[in-house]
């Protein structure tokens, strides 16, 4: 199976839970300075609501970006998704990201889903499979400790 | 045949010795896992037992492969749900990688050979959350509330 092999892939959905209120997590997820950790460096910019159209700039060029799709705040988030950088990268169909916070008992879960229905080349699949949890694992951190960390991921083979 | 299967990634800000112990010994375990401890002589070949804390046996089997910090691989069969019991032993692998500085890599599988486990779909359901506090534990000192109780009634 090669890596460039088209396919329309599965949800990936990654769930976690977090010592930290629904509020929390919503204003992290919608921070520029913790996109920036989330994300390697990347500043954000949107008012999150509703239709409104979002971006992720590294180095100061657009990178990832799409539209507010639904903005339930503090309960669901819910973004188009599409990648920018090489011209490789940009001709990728756009993914959906869904946010699900919700609260259990004393924390919160925090469920992603990247939804794409469209062929993607299967290595944009795994590069997600791979990259979700590293994301979701520091925006835990973040919340609890106050620090994050660096993990170095190869770029799509 | 088809395989029942349940895999979840988490990076933990720590050292492989440190997740070794929060995974393995009681007096961490006992804290984010329901209150549970392991009995085992940690050998291949060796009993491996999943204990509740009123001293039932949760559930239990072998140990396939252990190198600590590194892996390690167990048979796992349910001993106190009849339903779950007749399905047969399950394998559970933890697998600890060395990441960048001071940040580990803890790769589940836990898997069954037979479709549609009701077992692998429990597990899955719990283990999110069970780690979720394991992580919050070592990396803050305090696991989830409650969590170092036996829900009542199972």
């Amino acid at each position: 199976m090669s890596s460039d092999e088209l396919i329309v892939p599965p949800d990936v959905v990654y769930v976690t839970y977090i010592k930290a209120s629904s509020e929390r997590i919503w204003d992290a997820l919608t921070s520029s300075e913790m996109a920036g950790k989330m994300f390697f460096g990347v500043t954000a910019e949107s008012d999150w609501t509703q239709g409104a159209q979002w971006v992720y700039f590294r180095d100061g060029v657009k990178d990832v970006h799409g539209e507010v799709l639904i903005s339930d705040k503090p309960r669901k988030l819910k973004l188009s998704w599409r990648v920018g950088g090489s011209p490789e990268m940009s001709a990728i169909p756009p993914a959906f990201i869904t946010y699900d916070i919700e609260p259990v008992g004393d924390v919160t879960r925090l469920t992603m889903t990247q939804h794409q229905p469209k062929p993607i080349p299967r290595k944009f699949y795994e590069g997600g499979l791979r990259g979700w949890p590293v994301i979701m694992s520091i925006l835990k951190s973040v919340l609890e400790t106050g620090e994050g960390f660096v993990v170095t991921m190869e770029p799509p083979k | 045949m088809s395989k029942s299967r349940f895999f979840y990634v988490t990076y933990i800000r720590t050292s492989p010795e440190k997740l070794w112990q929060a995974l393995t010994a009681p007096e961490f375990t006992r804290q984010y896992w329901g209150g549970v401890h392991q009995e085992s002589d940690w050998k291949v070949g060796g009993d491996w037992k999943l204990m509740i804390p009123d001293g039932r046996v949760g559930d239990s089997g072998k140990i396939i492969e252990i190198d600590p910090p590194r892996k390690l691989v167990v048979t796992w069969e349910n001993q106190f749900m009849p339903e779950l019991k007749a399905e047969g032993p399950s394998r559970m692998t933890f697998l600890i990688e060395p990441r960048d500085e001071h940040v580990v890599k803890l790769t589940l599988t836990h898997e069954m050979d037979r479709p549609d486990s009701k077992l692998i779909e429990g597990v899955g359901a719990g283990w999110p959350e069970l780690l979720a506090s394991m992580k919050s534990l070592v990396e803050t000192g305090a696991a989830f509330p409650g969590d170092d109780k036996w829900p009542e009634g199972v």
